[in-house]
């Protein structure tokens, strides 16, 4: 059985190999990408990577000619804005929208032709062979290749011991398949602009880039532009952390939150806290995402100020913190 | 161990190393293994490499080690060190040990080594002291007996009942060993477990040992806001695995929902769900953890002396189990006559023939000497 690929299923899996030879077989060339009619394209593609940027997931749909330029063009655009945290980002909205045209279309597949389809896809970007479980109701992955994926995932609903699991397979309902890819897609995505190799710019795509690095680079390097130096508290409770010392809960608070306000990472953060006699990683896990407000009240915690941490016996100010009234400041006034 | 104690065992090592080293295996892709000895002076040389089962045997007779292992990782260069070894991926392994199985028989049979004038006291019910010093720290030494072993057999079928209906791994890729002193050895030669890294199989550990089973996984939830729940069945029903396990021992079925909803009524979710995780620790099985989990580690190689007794990590084929003697069949040192001075009265079965000592002195098979030497409770004499 040939498995075909048909123009609706590429608007929505643009990344697709059969994208680029559809695109070869039509005669697109670079050059195209200066006739006035590509504006809208390009326009298109801009407002995705800002929206991505700004961690929305565009799920509209368009014709698929133009779905698969956009895509092609948004590819193009970020490679030439550069700026890795704008990749990252546009890449895992790229991946939250795939997601959810994998979700629908596994869950109504009950064509067989449509099914093979899926199980290509799934099996030529993630080397993920899924099936239809006997009752065909529910999909089915080799226990090697669940683990390997689940593994990296924190909710306790992931662990293999809370899934069906049966001579071999874990049985997963079509959510569950295409969350165990999505961080997949997201690489994928992002290699594919990583490795991406443009001969030459087309001037009107230089433009727009240049327009959208202006736009953008503030909003994301804001954080990136790293604090080069910690404030004198900050300091002293990585050192106790670093001597494997026990740090007093509102220490943990005031560091947590600190690193967290700074845009590191919940699993760096939670790094940062091994080193504690008491460390467990998934009570401190479930702790910074509770600050960060990705778990429990959604409250995002902020950075204690200087005052209340100083009757904390938590501050250790220096010259270096003159007129600062939280230690989110430091640093920043003297540039 | 002292020197005439280490003349002995040496002894009686080399000549087993050199009549039966048939009974030693070789790993898969032996070159790219890395190899380890604990010698019987003491110590320990890691990041050794072999090309051939001959390059093994050879250093095995000349060195005698007192312990023999061999990673199940598989390195691009195994005798670096380990940052630069580049792994390749790694056998998946199990260790199921008879000491952490809390058996009641275990005081009747454990002699304590006093760790201040190495005084041992043979096994006792009281509460430990000293019976020269009088100091009450001491080193715990076992004698395993059968009912040991068979509380290991026990978890070891549990483990290939897992392995088999749950994982779907091929009874013939399954190798089962006696650890060489209390406890079985689980190779599994199924290539797709290779790549897997720690937190994998952490997460498989997590799976075989029922840690972590939630209520919900089978069902049950809890009513927001009470300590009520209500039941509706998953998709996949309850016929396969931890689901299978759980309902058997809940007697429900897919028809349950309501025997189950009231069942929780009665007692509230929070006791509930502490009931299901107990249930699911019992029925999981009691592997070590960190065996599994770690990809770098060295483990016993197949066919090799255990220096805690001087037996041999011997193959027990799955289906002959229950029939399996270790202290017969993996007691395979020879029967020269040697003679030794014991610390303490002791009783063992070994090759068939029960042993009840209570003289200081004795002159015993090689094979009975070299296991209370290996247990500290005797001295070559
Ligand atoms: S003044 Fe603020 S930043 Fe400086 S040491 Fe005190 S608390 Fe920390
Ligand atoms: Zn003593
Ligand atoms: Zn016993």
């Amino acid at each position: 059985m040939s498995i075909r690929v048909g123009p609706g299923d590429l608007a929505k899996y643009p990344f697709l190999n059969e994208a680029g030879e559809y695109l070869r077989q039509s005669g697109f060339g670079w050059d195209e990408l200066e006739k006035p009619e590509m504006k809208e394209i390009i326009d298109t593609a801009a407002s995705r990577i800002a929206a991505g940027t700004a961690g929305q997931v565009n799920d509209s749909l368009e014709r698929y000619e133009k779905e698969i330029l956009v895509f092609l063009v948004s590819l193009i655009l970020v490679k030439s804005i550069s700026i890795e945290p704008v990749l990252k980002k546009y890449s895992l909205s790229e991946a939250r929208r795939a997601e959810k045209f994998l979700t629908e279309d596994l869950k109504k597949q009950t064509d067989p032709q449509k099914r093979a389809l899926f199980a290509k896809i799934f099996e030529d970007l993630f080397s993920l062979k899924i099936d239809v479980a006997e009752n065909g109701r529910l999909f089915k992955v080799k226990v090697t290749d669940y683990l390997r994926r689940s593994s990296h995932f924190h909710e306790q609903e992931w662990r293999m011991i809370n899934r069906l699991v049966s001579r071999g397979f874990v049985f997963l309902d079509a959510d569950e398949v295409v969350r165990l890819v999505r961080n997949e897609l997201a690489i994928l995505i992002h290699d594919r602009v990583a490795k991406m190799n443009i001969p030459q710019m087309p001037a009107a795509i230089r433009q727009k880039a240049d327009e959208l690095r202006a736009e953008l680079a503030p909003k994301v390097q804001y954080r990136a532009q790293a604090v080069t130096e910690y404030p004198p508290c900050i300091k002293h409770a990585l050192e106790v952390m670093g001597r494997a010392e026990n740090l007093p809960h509102s220490a943990r608070v005031m560091l947590a939150t600190y690193l967290l306000a700074v845009g590191k990472p919940v699993d760096e953060v939670v790094e940062v806290f091994k080193n504690a006699p008491d460390f467990n990683e998934k009570i401190t896990r479930y702790q910074v995402e509770h600050l960060a407000g990705t778990k429990g009240s959604r409250v995002k915690y902020s950075v204690p100020s200087c005052d209340k941490l100083r009757t904390e016996n938590l501050c250790f100010a220096t010259g270096d913190c003159a007129g600062i009234i939280n230690p989110m400041q430091f640093g920043r006034k003297r540039a | 161990m002292n020197d005439k104690n280490q003349e002995i065992v040496r002894g009686a090592f080399r000549e087993y190393y050199f009549k039966h080293s048939s009974q030693v295996e070789m790993p898969q892709d032996i070159a790219h293994r890395e190899f380890g000895y604990m010698h019987l002076a003491a110590g320990m040389t890691r990041h050794l490499s072999f090309k051939s089962r001959g390059e093994v045997m050879a250093g095995l007779v000349r060195e005698v080690p007192s312990d023999v292992y061999c990673s199940n990782a598989i390195y691009r260069f195994p005798t670096l060190p380990m940052n630069e070894k580049q792994w390749q991926g790694a056998d998946l392994i199990f260790d199921i040990d008879g000491k952490d199985l809390d058996l009641p028989c275990v005081p009747s049979h454990t002699y304590r080594v006093c760790a201040s004038c190495k005084h041992v006291s043979p096994p006792s019910e009281k509460e430990y002291a000293c019976l020269s010093c009088a100091s009450k720290k001491a080193e715990h030494v076992s004698i395993p007996c059968s009912r040991c072993i068979d509380g290991s057999k026990k978890e070891a079928k549990r483990l290939i009942d897992f392995l088999i209906e749950d994982l779907g791994i091929n009874k013939s890729s399954i190798r089962l060993y006696f650890s060489g002193n209390n406890g079985f050895h689980f190779h599994i030669d199924d290539e797709s477990y290779r790549p897997l890294d720690s937190p994998a199989r952490s997460d498989l550990v997590g799976y075989l040992s029922g840690i972590g089973l939630m209520a919900e996984s089978i069902g049950v939830r809890k009513s927001p806001g009470s300590d009520l729940a209500f039941v509706k069945f998953p998709k996949g029903g309850l016929d396969y695995g931890w689901r299978k396990k759980i309902a058997d021992r809940l007697k429900i079925d897919a028809t349950s929902a309501i025997k189950l909803s009231n069942r929780i009524k009665e007692k509230g979710f929070s006791a509930f769900k502490s009931e299901v995780d107990s249930m699911a620790r019992e029925a999981g099985v009691r592997i070590d953890p960190q065996v599994t989990t770690d990809v770098h580690r060295v483990f016993r190689m197949p066919g090799t002396l255990n220096s805690k007794s001087g037996l041999t990590k011997k193959r027990c084929d799955i289906d002959q189990i229950d029939s399996f003697d270790p202290f017969q069949e993996a007691c395979l040192l020879g029967d020269s006559k040697i003679k030794v001075h014991l610390k303490t009265p002791v009783k063992f079965s070994l090759k068939g023939e029960s042993f009840r000592i209570s003289k200081e002195s004795a002159e015993l098979p090689a094979f009975a000497a070299v296991y209370l030497i290996c247990k500290g409770l005797a001295d070559a004499s």
